[in-house]
């Protein structure tokens, strides 16, 4: 049962259609807790993207040794050995940025868009299709990471990048954590206002 | 019954595969990872000695480490130190001072241990052990830097771990030989992104600086706005020397807590407090043990 879509749609999929953040609504938890800037984000989406690859591949090219009994479990000891080898690594050989994203590399074993993916997925499609949508996905959460990290690091405390761009600090409200919850709501009603104006325009 | 069995096969392999690229990942990385965090620790302890690439350490300078053990015998407790012997630039040996819970002095025992192997702890325990005898128990408890210039004492380098909001906070902490602060490094924190994690920003950890010992004894926090004359002199936005002249202006001031985060600074506050205080007695009391005994050490 292979997917017909094209390795170019499965990226666009992963980043709007099925955007991990806004459209499928998955770990909502360390995306509200951790976007309080844009660099978090950055950092964060960029070690998703390799872990959600890396896991996909892995268990695609693995899929016939799985036991369907004990998919679950496998997914996440897949997930966590690649967490654990980029953690390492990271810490090894990038230490200035690994001062910056050590924390964040370590959650990412509880994330549920990874294992969703996997099973979703990873398990039933051949390696190269899931090479594109593992990087779809990453790509997705990347970029609502990003978004989410602008607005709330402008509204928070009105700097971009750590560079003051307001002046002021408008809210500080918005990096604390629940405030993720707000943003994240209004940027879902945003997106899907938008898909509704071009149906619309579609019809119409 | 098959199936059970095919499960736990397959489930073994799996986790000996995983196990077999995270032990041979660790294994290439590890020696890396010791080197990086042995050159971070050795250019934290340049800087807060004022001291970069530009401007090296020179050859007058001496830095001594000593490290504090706990040394229990029937059930009797003592503070043991293991210090240097001989002048700068002589390898004299070490030797491993006894001091009871009423600072006086219990026994000297001279350990045979060289300077290279003194920073390994494994190396370092086993000759202390062997010098003490097999019927007191020790433990490490700490090690201090002493650093010297022309014999003179210049600073004592401290490590500290104390609870912050989230996890422990590990920090290093330089000392004037009158126990003024002269430097402050955050090593490890977890703190909250954009409020805790704050406490590594200079003009937080930079309060600190020219602080004197009576005042680090009985340091607050305060929740007030921080002047701006202040914060320009902390974050370095006005030149070294007046930035020098303004933290000694509010040398006697409290600390101000960071907007949203008190309680991270004030694990900080008190952190410090607590670590120069009991630092500052047990240096006296070695220090006077060291005079009376006529041990030659080299600070």
């Amino acid at each position: 049962m292979a997917t017909e879509k094209t390795h170019g749609q499965l990226v666009a999929d992963g980043i709007l259609k099925e955007n991990p953040i806004f459209k499928l609504a998955l770990s909502m938890c360390p995306a509200v807790g951790i976007s309080t800037t844009v660099m978090n984000g950055i950092m964060l989406g960029i070690a998703v993207l390799m872990v959600q690859v890396l896991s996909s591949v892995t268990i695609s090219a693995l899929k016939d040794f799985i036991h369907p009994r004990i998919r679950i479990p496998t997914y996440t000891l897949t997930i966590a050995t690649w967490v654990t080898v980029i953690d390492l690594s990271l810490a090894a050989y990038f230490p200035a940025a690994y001062i910056k994203m050590g924390i964040f590399v370590k959650i990412i074993v509880a994330f549920a868009i990874i294992t969703m993916r996997l099973e979703m997925f990873a398990c039933k499609e051949s390696v190269p299709a899931s090479f594109w949508d593992g990087l779809g996905m990453g790509l997705g959460f990347l970029i609502g990471m990003v978004v989410l990290g602008a607005v709330r690091e402008l509204l928070g405390s009105g700097a971009l990048l750590g560079y003051d761009v307001l002046g002021f600090k408008p809210l500080l409200f918005f990096i604390l954590p629940s405030a993720g919850f707000f943003v994240v709501g209004l940027m879902m009603g945003f997106f899907n206002w938008i898909e509704e104006f071009y149906k619309a325009r579609k019809r119409g | 019954m098959k199936m059970i069995i095919t499960i736990i096969f397959r489930l073994t392999v799996s986790c000996l595969l995983a196990g077999l690229v995270m032990g041979t990942t660790f294994v290439l990385t590890n020696k890396a990872k010791k080197a990086n965090e042995f050159a971070r620790e050795e250019r934290v302890v340049y800087s807060l000695l004022g001291f970069s690439k530009e401007n090296p350490i020179p050859e007058s300078m001496g830095m001594y480490e000593v490290f504090r053990y706990l040394v229990s015998e029937n059930g009797q407790q003592t503070i043991g130190y293991l210090v240097p012997l001989g002048g700068h630039g002589e390898d004299g040996g070490f030797s491993f001072i006894r001091i009871d819970l009423d600072a006086a002095f219990v026994d000297k025992t001279d350990v045979a241990l060289s300077h290279d192997k003194v920073r390994e702890q494994g190396d370092r325990d086993a000759a202390v052990q062997a010098a003490l005898g097999t019927d007191k128990t020790i433990r490490f408890v700490e090690q201090t830097v002493v650093v010297t210039d022309h014999g003179e004492r210049t600073a004592y380098l401290l490590h500290g771990k104390f609870p912050g909001y989230k996890t422990n906070i590990a920090i290093m902490l330089a000392l004037a030989p009158d126990y003024s602060v002269i430097g402050l490094e955050i090593m490890e924190h977890e703190e909250d992104p954009g409020l805790g994690a704050e406490i590594e920003q200079n003009y937080f950890k930079k309060q600190f600086m020219f602080k004197p010992f009576e005042k680090i004894k009985a340091i607050e926090v305060v929740k007030e706005p921080m002047p701006v004359e202040y914060v320009d002199a902390l974050e370095g936005k006005i030149d070294e020397a007046a930035a020098a002249d303004m933290m000694k202006q509010y040398k006697d001031n409290d600390i101000y807590a960071l907007t949203g985060a008190t309680i991270s600074s004030d694990a900080v506050s008190s952190g410090i407090k607590a670590m120069t205080r009991k630092f500052a007695y047990r240096f006296d009391v070695l220090d006077q043990v060291i005079e009376e005994q006529h041990i030659g050490v080299p600070f």
